[in-house]
């Protein structure tokens, strides 16, 4: 789902040299059903399907399936506006963030105007995983980055034997993050492109069965109320997001996240674009998605 | 600094070039000549060669000063430090009273506010200024901006903008401070300005004014310039193709300045060939590749070995930040080192030069190449055991000296502790471990200035006036040394320039004083006349 029209929503892949990133973002190239521009440091490391190209120029790759690539040849911000002012516009923007960089500090720049930031996927190798942690060069680098992540990507889990202290590992640097299995980067993109959820506690299920409801209501929630809602979650569980207006600041659309059993609220950037009253996507496993909610935001209980 | 002939009497020059060095009697062997009486009352050195600094040097003056010391402009103006938030507020008003078009963007840089006394300054003060004008404060570090409630109105900043780095106060209001880039970009185009004047020629022209006020006759941008980008190149060619312009130019490649995508390897490594083999002109020079492997020390994000920062901020995760994975290194360096060219890389801290120095191991082993000449940047807190293997692996060191004046109070107390405070940017332990070594300001980082920087690296006197390190001071004819022929090697042009002989280019600085007579804590006030590049004269302060 789009938060609102004309919105772009945000998802900052990161994680250390080597974990997969850029397979990832082939993979998502490949496999986007909507509307994806991607941001990369090289083109040389992006591996499309000459079939597949539409069209290029020196900065930019435009693919037969709506899907854009664009390189960071004339900086960050430069990039951006290009990518923004691309129409028709993309849905989503995909930001490779470079091997030793913090993707916190990435996502940071998917606040700006006409970007709603949805969430920050860390790849991480688990094969090398634990000795890269031990590192003392590299593993400050490695923990910040799982760190900061909403979505870990356990990538070569092919190649891994360990997989076992892999995940206590993963759990104690980051216990809120959803934790995803695969092999060439291979992953479900509606895990991390907000429609559907893999659970965690099961390597060999990679696509549960998932249902989605979404609540609509007009009348602004006030803060309080919303509060509870969450409070009173199913622990199944794991997303929710959309956009909502608090009875404290009716005139500002805010746009809400909830990844694991970690929640924000934050103003939508883009002011002309924002919808009015309440809507809210839950996903969870079958039969774990509460009813009530319909009543609760309309009544603003 | 020509060790055969170290103290002479007059210069001849033929064309852009020395013809010899001696008595007028010795000179006049070359025949008829006309001889010049116009520097009898001035020294004449060899012109100081600045291997570490960039061309934001020349930009930042295009918007107005409002950093704590006192600051000389390109032009000769000395700006006085602003040393409370009044007169930061009174300097800015005076500016915006300058400026004709009500909706034109106020810029200004250099604000520090560790050194403003009480409160910080915030957007309620740049409000004093002008409440229809935008308003934009870069700060000294780089990291932070200041903007007033106009700047946010038209930016859309406001209590509810998510972004992290936008400051609130208590009540959730946006302050006006704006950290790091991510905020920052938020306040467009004042963001923005600064990259803008970065390429235009002004900067460029205003960086080599400022290198000839202190004497400088070349200049190293170190990878600050994006020579991929269209018309980089030609704006440098242009710039410095004119007979006025009053400097040499090394422009180094950076190495995140990515290239097109049509290459099998590193594409910045045919675009450092090419310039060198292809585009060099007597006043515009390549060669050198410039690389960053970490942070900064005052920062918290340089890489600096067990045990690390002594007094590190709450949360810092205890050691700073790679640019580039350690792993990679060796392979990055090695392309540009099998093409033949010069790898400057920026180690602030000593696990980064490390990593650094294993690289150029590394690169050696897989091709063995004699006089390559890398350099570690910075070198700050380079260990005797890394000098040895510098000298050993025939790599060479640029020392950030400045350091010790800026910010030795604050390594001693809080970055990396006394003992080591004590040893950095270790200019004695270069010299005597036989590592061919030039020091640096880092303009616009610190103010250049190679009569301060060999001060520095002379006296080592903090802000606070204490002696910080003495072991690790070095006698004016080292400094100096390192200011001229240390810097010009490093560069790979000391066939050219960093020394007064027959042959080279006849490249002076002029100064009023002989740095010889005066005493070592006077090195810094020589006044400094201009400069002569291939034996044209440029006055300190014109235009």
């Amino acid at each position: 789902m789009q938060p609102s029209e004309g919105l772009m929503e945000v998802s900052v892949i990161g994680g250390y040299l080597g974990a997969g990133k850029t397979t990832l973002v082939n993979h998502i190239l490949r496999q986007a059903s909507e509307r994806v521009a991607v941001m990369v440091n090289d083109f040389g490391e992006i591996n499309i399907d000459q079939s597949l190209i539409d069209s290029r120029s020196e900065n930019t790759i435009s693919l037969t399936n709506g899907c854009i690539c664009c390189s960071l040849v004339d900086g960050f911000v430069s990039a951006l506006e290009s990518v923004t002012s691309f129409r028709p516009k993309p849905t989503r923007l995909v930001i490779e963030a470079s091997g030793v960089a913090d993707p916190g500090a990435v996502a940071a720049y998917g606040h700006g105007p006409g970007l709603a930031l949805d969430a920050v996927v860390v790849v991480t190798d688990a094969f090398r995983l634990c000795e890269q942690i031990a590192d003392p060069l590299i593993g400050q680098t490695v923990v910040s980055q799982i760190g900061a992540a909403d979505v870990i990507v356990l990538n070569k889990i092919d190649l891994a034997d360990n997989l076992t202290a892999v995940k206590t590992e993963l759990a104690k640097l980051n216990p809120d993050a959803l934790l995803a299995y695969a092999s060439h980067a291979e992953v479900n993109l509606d895990l991390f492109f907000g429609r559907e959820i893999v659970r965690t506690s099961d390597p060999t299920s990679h696509v549960g069965k998932f249902e989605s409801r979404t609540h609509e209501s007009s009348q602004p929630i006030p803060r309080a109320a919303l509060e509870a809602l969450v409070e009173n979650l199913p622990p199944e569980i794991q997303r929710v997001k959309g956009i909502i207006r608090l009875a404290e600041a009716p005139h500002v659309a805010m746009v809400f996240q909830l990844v694991g059993r970690n929640w924000e609220l934050r103003a939508l950037a883009d002011r002309n674009n924002s919808p009015d009253g309440n809507r809210l996507v839950v996903i969870g496993p079958k039969g774990s998605v509460p009813m009530e909610w319909d009543n609760a935001l309309r009544s603003g209980k | 600094m020509n060790p055969a002939l170290p103290f002479a009497q007059a210069i001849a020059v033929r064309g852009d070039r020395i013809l010899g060095v001696g008595t007028v009697e010795d000179l006049a062997q070359w025949g008829d000549h006309e001889l010049s009486e116009q520097f009898n009352d001035h020294v004449l050195m060899p012109g100081f060669v600045e291997a570490h600094t960039h061309v934001m040097a020349g930009a930042v003056w295009e918007f107005p000063y409002v950093g704590f010391y006192d600051r000389a402009d390109p032009t000769g103006r000395t700006w006085l430090g602003c040393q409370t938030i009044a007169s930061v507020v009174d300097r800015l008003a005076e500016c915006e009273r300058d400026l004709n078009d009500p909706d034109q963007t106020l810029v200004a840089w250099g604000l520090d506010p560790i050194f403003l006394k009480g409160e910080r300054l915030v957007a309620k003060h740049l409000d004093q200024i002008s409440t229809t004008r935008p308003i934009f404060v870069f700060h000294a570090s780089g990291h932070l901006a200041t903007v007033n409630s106009e700047m946010m109105r038209r930016s859309g900043i406001d209590r509810y903008t998510p972004t992290p780095g936008v400051a609130k106060d208590a009540d959730g209001e946006p302050n006006g401070e704006l950290q790091e880039p991510a905020a920052m970009s938020l306040a467009q185009d004042g963001f923005a300005a600064i990259g803008v004047a970065m390429m235009s020629p002004n900067a460029k022209w205003n960086y080599a004014r400022e290198a000839r006020n202190c004497g400088v006759t070349t200049i190293a941008d170190l990878g600050t310039t994006r020579l991929a980008m269209e018309g980089q190149l030609e704006a440098w060619r242009q710039a410095t193709d004119d007979p006025s312009y009053p400097a040499r130019v090394v422009v180094a490649v950076g190495h995140s300045d990515f290239g097109s995508e049509n290459q099998d390897s590193n594409p910045m490594v045919s675009l450092a060939v090419r310039l060198r083999d292809e585009e060099e002109t007597a006043k515009l020079r390549f060669g050198i590749v410039k690389l960053v492997l970490d942070g900064s020390i005052q920062g918290f994000t340089a890489r600096i070995s067990w045990p690390h920062y002594v007094n590190p901020p709450p949360g810092h995760p205890g050691n700073g930040l790679w640019l580039i994975p350690p792993e990679q290194l060796a392979d990055i360096v090695s392309s540009y080192h099998e093409a033949g060219l010069t790898v400057h890389c920026h180690c602030n801290g000593d696990e980064a030069a490390q990593v650094f120095i294993d690289a150029v191991e590394t690169a050696l082993q897989r091709h063995p190449r004699w006089d390559h000449r890398h350099t570690v940047q910075h070198c700050q807190l380079t260990t005797t055991a890394q000098y040895k293997k510098m000298a050993a692996l025939g790599m060479n060191a640029n020392i950030f000296s400045n350091h010790i004046f800026h910010w030795g109070d604050q390594h001693a107390s809080i970055t990396v502790g006394e003992e080591r405070a004590a040893r950095m940017d270790a200019c004695a332990t270069a010299q005597r471990e036989g590592v061919k070594f030039s020091v640096h300001s880092d303009a616009p980082i610190t103010p250049m200035g190679h009569l301060h920087t060999a001060w520095c690296a002379v006296n080592r006197l903090t802000a606070s006036g204490r002696v910080l390190g003495p072991e690790e001071r070095i006698s004016v004819a080292e400094a100096l040394e390192a200011c001229t022929l240390g810097a010009a090697y490093q560069l790979r042009l000391d066939h050219d320039i960093g020394s007064l002989e027959a042959g080279k280019l006849a490249d002076f600085a002029v100064l009023e004083k002989d740095p010889f007579e005066v005493s070592p804590e006077e090195l810094k006030d020589i006044p400094v006349w201009g400069t002569v590049v291939g034996g044209t004269a440029h006055v300190a302060g014109s235009k």
